[in-house]
């Protein structure tokens, strides 16, 4: 290979480093500690987005105080509640708050702050249901969400009372499938529903008395009895300067129905037209665009550099290079991304004990993910050239890789293009699959729209425009590119 | 003479089926061997052994007293002096005939990309396509396409040529450009091997004719010992056939 290819190749290598590495470093300032909390992205009144797609909340607006009080830089990282527990556990984050309940199993594995907020269990149902008590939903289905005292305690009865369970990963859609008649009725945690209902939910909590009052704590690492210090010092400094009660009063209010709904109407704005809706989440979305496209583009490039080194691997004449190669491509093409997502970013860091960042662990999985259909055509591309041209180009004295680099590849290359492109449309699309990372790309994005303002069908389509327009754009820039190889 | 080629007791199997079955033979300078025999016979093989193209089971193959068929061999620097001809000429579509002509000798740093052109197009015109140099392969008909192969092998300015079947794939009125090329090759003291159906070329130019079978050699000699007095009756009925034909 001649300096100058050695010199590009060095150059994208040095651009995916800066995209990769420079994506979550934050300046890091000796003497102010940071610390990553997890949360759940809609969780009202913990955690929501506001109008203004500014995350507030009782969790979040208590963890800023602590912050402001106890002097230390704070990151908030809205997944979902479960996989903010998993990252607690991968190490990956410093602690979770998100209305989190607190019990016995869950204290086996975490340290907990002070309690902060007492909370209970409810049942609620559509508006005209008429479902009174347990006994009523003897063969019937109950909607709860992942990891939550609600669910446990659904979970707990159900074989009691006849009835079955159905879990979602957020709080939008268990509430969308009792209004929907798929289930009879939900279990939540009583403040989170009553809030919901407060700002517009056409569910209706019913009299029944549930389990007993559940405190909610913050979770930190047991290994990390610092943090947990600083949180339960910072709790104890905002009960004395009044500062919680200011900051439950401002979601909670006196708890009386009318004033939640006042509130709500204040937070909330009413015109759902699709303009409006456009226009009120441009930003939003856009900066879910942007964090896709960055997405795209790092996994598109380093995708293209590992799956056509592997897919070379698996034509040089070696048993051992085609088996590394075959092996690749059998390990990373079967895996679904999701699972491998969750694998990279939730399992390898209990393994190796170091953080991985969310946008990194999205770009190995694209890139082991991608890479192994890229080597899988490669491979498959460079086959099809006909024979004759490798004996010819080495019956002339050129060495393998020469007559491999000269006389196979700018053939094969042809007949990768089209592959080469589908490859780039799929790994666009399959970014959405990162959102389970709680990466803010496009999907999430859309998720954590629609967990405020409830108007799916609005947004999703909004969202599935924005991933159509891109993909034209790409398919244009792609034929175009063919045309100027192939001419 | 000095012996060029030496093959001894050269074996080649594909698990329990034996292709070639203990060829011994020698080639020597300025020497022009052509095998004949009949398909499956074993000649194509014996000829893509002699640069490699081809392992060997067993056995030994001497090329300027190097031999080829151990491993670790350095065969690229082998195949340098060796040019060769294929059945379906091989052209670098790619490429356009000059630079098909022109890629070994200056990738390998053997000629500046100048000196190369002005060679290439010397040769192209020695096979009567000097005028095609800017062509690209597909333009021309498969005898411009195996003169502009045997341009390509003879750039590398080699001293044993090896052709195997090279007018096969050719339609008739084209055959005899490019034996008229090889011809040219063969008068002017060139090392050639030459697998061919081509009996009455063979008769002319060859030195020696060798008869394949059965991975074997068969018989052995010179054009008229081989043609006009066949021993073996395996030869024999093969002339027949084809010269019948």
């Amino acid at each position: 290979m001649n300096v100058k290819r050695w010199g590009i190749m060095g150059l994208l290598l040095a651009i995916v480093a800066i995209l990769v590495v420079g994506k979550p470093g934050e300046p890091v300032q000796a003497a102010e500690k940071t610390y990553t909390v997890g949360t759940d992205v809609t969780f009202a009144p913990f955690e929501f987005t506001d109008k203004n797609n500014r995350q507030v909340g009782i969790d979040i607006d208590i963890l800023k105080a602590i912050a402001k009080v106890e002097g230390f830089k704070l990151n908030i990282k809205a997944t979902s509640f479960n996989g903010a527990v998993q990252e607690l556990q991968a190490g990956q984050i410093d602690g979770v708050m998100a209305g989190m309940s607190i019990t016995k199993e869950r204290k086996e594995m975490f340290n907990f702050s002070d309690p902060y907020f007492k909370s209970g269990v409810v049942m609620a149902v559509a508006k005209n249901s008429k479902i009174k008590g347990f006994a009523d939903l003897r063969g019937k289905r109950v909607a709860i969400k992942t990891g939550t005292a609600a669910g446990a305690y659904a979970n707990s009865i159900k074989k009691k009372y006849g009835f079955t369970t159905v879990t979602f990963d957020d709080s939008n859609n268990v509430y969308q499938d009792v209004i929907a008649g798929n289930s009879a009725a939900c279990f939540e945690d009583k403040p989170v529903i009553q809030y919901a209902i407060a700002t517009g939910l056409d569910l209706r909590i019913t009299k029944m008395k549930l389990a007993d009052p559940n405190n909610y704590g913050i979770a930190v690492q047991k290994s990390d009895p610092e943090f947990l210090a600083t949180l339960n010092r910072g709790l104890k400094k905002l009960r004395q300067t009044g500062e919680y009660d200011r900051i439950i009063t401002r979601y909670l209010g006196n708890g009386s129905q009318k004033e939640q709904t006042e509130k709500a109407k204040a937070a909330g704005s009413t015109d759902h037209s699709f303009g409006t809706l456009l226009k009120q989440n441009w930003g939003t979305l856009m900066s879910g665009l942007q964090e896709t496209l960055a997405l795209t583009l790092v996994g598109i490039i380093c995708a293209t550099i590992v799956g056509v080194l592997m897919g070379l691997l698996g034509v040089v004449p070696s048993r051992w290079a085609q088996g590394t190669a075959t092996t690749f491509i059998y390990l990373f093409r079967g895996l679904p991304l999701m699972v491998l997502a969750l694998f990279i970013y939730t399992g390898v860091p209990m393994v190796i004990g170091t953080k991985i960042p969310a946008f990194v662990a999205g770009i190995i999985t694209l890139t082991l993910n991608e890479g192994a259909y890229t080597a899988a055509f490669v491979k498959g591309g460079i086959g099809a050239v006909d024979k004759g041209q490798m004996e010819a180009a080495r019956s002339l004295g050129l060495p393998w890789g020469r007559a491999m680099r000269r006389v196979i590849l700018p053939q094969g290359i042809k007949i990768m293009i089209p592959s080469f492109i589908n490859q780039f449309i799929i790994t666009l699309k399959d970014t959405s699959i990162l959102s389970i990372l709680g990466l803010l790309e496009l999907t999430q994005t859309g998720k954590i729209i629609i967990a405020r303002n409830m108007q799916g069908f609005k947004i999703w389509a909004m969202v599935a425009l924005i991933y159509l327009i891109i993909i034209t754009l790409l398919t244009w820039l792609s034929n175009w590119v063919q045309r100027k190889v192939q001419a | 003479m000095t012996t060029r080629i030496e093959m001894k007791d050269v074996h080649k199997r594909y698990g329990a089926n034996e292709v070639i079955r203990g060829v011994n033979l020698k080639v020597e300078d300025n020497e022009v061997v052509v095998l004949i025999g009949p398909s499956g016979a074993g000649k194509s093989t014996v000829l893509r052994m002699m640069n490699g193209l081809e392992t060997t089971t067993a056995g030994e193959i001497l090329i300027d007293g190097v031999d080829i068929a151990r491993p670790h061999v350095d065969i690229d620097k082998v195949r340098e002096n060796i040019g060769m001809v294929f059945q379906h000429f091989n052209l670098f579509p790619n490429m356009s005939v000059q630079k098909n002509v022109t890629l070994a000798p200056v990738e390998l740093g053997l000629m500046s990309q100048a000196d190369a052109d002005a060679a290439a197009l010397r040769m192209l015109d020695t096979v009567g396509l000097a005028d095609k140099a800017e062509a690209m392969p597909k333009t021309l008909s498969g005898g411009q396409k195996q003169r502009v192969a045997i341009a390509r092998a003879l750039a590398m300015q080699p001293d044993i040529m090896l052709f195997d079947e090279p007018t096969s794939a050719l339609d008739p009125e084209m055959v005899g450009d490019v034996l008229e090329v090889m011809r040219k090759l063969a008068a002017q003291g060139m090392t050639m091997v030459i697998v061919t159906h081509e009996m009455g070329f063979a008769k002319e130019v060859a030195d020696r004719v060798v008869f394949f079978e059965g991975g074997e050699i068969n018989e052995t000699g010179t054009p008229e010992q081989v043609f006009d007095h066949p021993q073996s009756p395996r030869l024999q009925s093969f002339l027949q056939k084809v010269l019948q034909a």
